[in-house]
């Protein structure tokens, strides 16, 4: 009998960093998954309207964009190797993102949803240690 | 021989305003470290010796610690810890 590791033959990723806002019901609308797949996880991450205890109306992000774009491809890399994921997307704003808007969005496709929101926690968690970008809230 | 080699700096973030330049160039000689390279940064641009400790330093787009050594041509970037998501 096959294990969940055999049918997925190479994760699919992808990665946009944009200054528009984060089109969700486009990119739901482009979902793909084999027959194989049993769990679609997507994760939202939104700019509240406070930082530090003060109000805030937007926070800028900044990115040194080729390194995010490589630092992402090692946490897929290494995402690859600990759970059957056949998808990932990713999309990062930069500049500035208003209170309530996105600035984050992410899918990751697997057979079952363990292994789907245990990827995802680890790739948002990796994100925030390694991946270069920074914000900066406006007030 | 002993040539100086030609090291580009680019700061990140809130570094730029620290250092109040957003790129610079170093002449290291060969065999200087990255950890060389913050050191004379740090004299230079004085308002980065407090963050000595959470810089992160990387060379092209890999993430490289302070005993790396320097090669011409070599790109770095300083910045504080990231803060994505």
């Amino acid at each position: 009998m096959k294990s969940g590791h055999d049918i997925v033959m190479s994760m699919k990723r992808q990665v946009s960093l944009t200054a528009n806002p984060i089109d969700e019901p486009a990119l739901l609308a482009g979902r793909t998954m084999t027959s194989g797949m049993g769990a679609a996880v997507y994760f939202s991450g939104v700019v509240r309207g406070s930082e530090a205890g003060q109000s805030i109306r937007a926070i800028e992000y900044e990115g040194f964009e080729a390194m995010v774009t490589r630092q992402f491809e090692l946490i897929f890399t290494e995402i690859e190797t600990k759970w059957p994921i056949e998808s990932i997307r990713l999309v990062h704003r930069l500049g500035v993102v208003p209170v309530n808007e996105a600035s984050l969005w992410v899918e990751v496709i697997a057979p079952h949803r363990g292994e789907a929101f245990a990827a995802c926690q680890h790739l948002i968690d990796e994100m925030k240690r390694v991946v270069p970008i920074w914000k900066k809230p406006l007030s | 021989m002993n040539a100086d080699m030609n090291i580009r700096i680019s700061f990140y973030s809130y570094f730029k305003e620290l250092a109040g330049v957003a790129t610079t160039t170093e002449a290291v000689a060969e065999g200087g470290t990255l950890g060389g390279l913050f050191d004379r940064l740090a004299v230079q641009y004085p308002k980065l010796e407090p963050m000595r400790k959470s810089t992160l330093m990387a060379v092209g787009v890999e993430y490289q610690s302070r005993d790396y050594v320097l090669k011409d041509g070599d790109e770095v970037s300083l910045f504080p810890p990231v803060q994505g998501g």
